[in-house]
């Protein structure tokens, strides 16, 4: 270090530092850092919560076998597929067909509107559009298609499907922001380069566009795969996970063995698992920001 | 004849976009006691009296105010904490910054699910649960590694001259912290409080699990309540206190799109 201060020295300096970077690292050291070291502790043990015994991996063991863990996985899974699918992929051709179009900017609006809102009022207006008394089937009632109507919260898996395309609804809209930010940083001379070379709408698409949201899309994909991992919210307030266990994800899998059971070892264990596979799908974000860190 | 096509199927978007919401503000308008099944047109326009049973039987007003009180103070808390350490980890000659760095930033990494069973039993024995201070903590704590990420992103982009000048004058690292770098962080301040904002408003893991009664609990926990407990009010009033609880964020969001294209794109 140059010379730091006229004043003060380095060790001075950093005993300044320290006073500066306090508050913040014991915040997140006690709130944050310190219960995750202890679930992660936690889950080799029984524990209801009054007393504590050492199992070694036990609880781990017990998932693999667990039917409702292995559901919740697979549940887990699907809403990572369907958010993938649907608000991603919308995102990037609603970005793309109202990017240049004068009726793109109404589109737009009601398309981000939603993700203004949160997760919980998104559920409840949801929980009111899904009820078999409710708003879709009264629409699909109104159009002639009475046949499609059915009870969209009570059976596995049409509920998970049903909570995806709520999610859809209100997640769409970030995605196709960012996707916007994206369409506007290529340079106009690529694209006319492409239309010069005889490329029009698809094929333009896919062999000019879509090379330059690369990077992008990467962020995109990142935050929607965490994202998808966590979902607890929604589900939380339109099923319950139900019927039964049916339709939990690994969010509320952990939630309801920890404080619905007090089985505080086997609900840490799940959240270790979650952990693990968020911090995995992760990696495909962080590559790149600590690339561009550099 | 192409663009004719495109330009209907955008239209089409917006009202399948639009038609959720239009459904939702058509009922929140129907009288309780009038409804038999989802209307679509304005029958009776009782959205005052569905809101006032709400507030009545939820205590939405109590809990809209704690939730205004925790996203405030915890984004403000949050956003001066991050600016002193990104201020430390950026200017200040410190040992490892990069570890420093990781250590704070890590909090954003973690999914919030490994957090919650030892706070819960932390917070019983500090006697800290079901409280607004221990709400404001935890609030805190979630918001400082993003916003973190943000000033200290922006700070490293402050030229060098400026501290050394600073220095030169005799400045000491608070002068130098308050004078310059404050002042030159500030749009990144206000992106990260506007975003941890809206997180905290939004919260409905922490307020289900570290606080219970009325007088602590907030928004999102309240509705969860009203769309669980009392669903038997019907879907109109639960329909008019979700309008209600997204009013702020909604304009918030309107007013300021611009911040949160820059902060979404610094998500994890």
């Amino acid at each position: 270090m140059v010379a730091v201060n006229n004043r003060a020295t380095p060790w001075a300096a950093r005993s300044w530092a320290a006073v500066f970077i306090a508050p913040a690292v014991a915040l997140v050291g006690a709130l944050l850092v310190l219960p995750f070291l202890f679930t992660v502790y936690r889950s080799f043990f029984s524990d209801d919560g009054l007393s504590r015994s050492w199992v070694g991996l036990d609880n781990y063991a017990t998932l693999v076998t667990d039917e409702s863990f292995l559901r919740s996985l697979l549940n887990t899974g699907i809403w990572t597929v369907g958010t993938l699918l649907l608000p991603v992929l919308l995102g990037l051709l609603i970005a793309v067909a109202t990017n240049s179009s004068g009726w793109g900017r109404f589109t737009r609006f009601a398309v981000v509107l939603p993700y203004a809102l949160s997760g919980s009022v998104t559920a409840i207006l949801w929980n009111f559009m899904l009820q078999t008394d409710g708003g879709v089937n009264a629409i699909l009632g109104l159009l002639g298609l009475s046949a499609l109507e059915q009870p969209w919260l009570l059976e596995w898996p049409t509920n998970t499907f049903a909570m995806i395309l709520a999610t859809t609804w209100q997640a769409t809209g970030a995605n196709m922001i960012l996707f916007l930010v994206g369409l506007q940083a290529i340079p106009t001379e690529t694209i006319e380069a492409g239309r010069l070379d005889g490329a029009g709408g698809f094929r333009l698409l896919r062999e000019v566009i879509l090379p330059q949201l690369k990077p992008i899309s990467i962020v995109v994909i990142g935050i929607s795969l965490v994202g998808s991992l966590k979902t607890f919210d929604i589900v939380w307030l339109l099923t319950r996970g139900g019927p039964g266990t049916a339709s939990e994800t690994l969010a509320l899998t952990m939630y309801r063995q920890t404080f619905t059971l007090s089985r505080y070892g086997y609900g840490a264990a799940v959240a270790v698992v979650l952990t693990v596979i968020v911090l995995a799908a992760s990696w495909i974000y962080l590559r790149r920001q600590l690339r561009s860190d550099d | 004849m192409a663009r004719r096509l495109r330009n209907a199927l955008l239209v089409a978007v917006a009202l399948l976009w639009l038609l959720p919401t239009y459904l939702v503000v058509v009922n929140a308008f129907t009288a309780a006691d009038e409804y038999v099944g989802p209307r679509w047109w304005f029958t009776s326009f009782a959205l005052a009296e569905n809101i006032s049973t709400a507030f009545a039987t939820a205590d939405i007003g109590q809990a809209m105010w704690n939730t205004f009180l925790y996203s405030a103070g915890s984004a403000l808390i949050a956003v001066v904490v991050a600016a002193l350490a990104s201020f430390a980890v950026v200017i200040m000659p410190v040992r490892r910054p990069v570890l420093w760095f990781w250590l704070i930033y890590a909090g954003t990494l973690l999914p919030l699910q490994v957090f919650l069973s030892p706070l819960f039993n932390a917070y019983a024995a500090t006697s800290l649960y079901d409280t607004q201070y221990g709400m404001v903590l935890i609030y805190s704590a979630l918001a400082v590694p993003f916003a973190f990420f943000v000033v200290r992103n922006y700070l490293t982009t402050a030229p060098k001259e400026m501290r050394e000048a600073a220095q030169l004058d005799g400045a000491g690292w608070f002068t130098m912290f308050l004078r310059i770098h404050l002042p030159l962080a500030r749009g990144a301040m206000v992106a990260a409080f506007l975003f941890q904002f809206l997180a905290t408003w939004n919260d409905l893991l922490f307020g289900i699990t570290l606080s219970t009664s009325p007088n602590v609990r907030p928004l999102m926990a309240a509705l969860a309540e009203l769309n669980g407990q009392y669903s038997g009010l019907g879907p109109p009033v639960i329909l008019a206190a979700g309008l209600v609880a997204s009013i702020p964020t909604v304009v918030l969001f309107l007013s300021f799109q611009r911040f949160f294209v820059n902060a979404l794109r610094l998500t994890p």
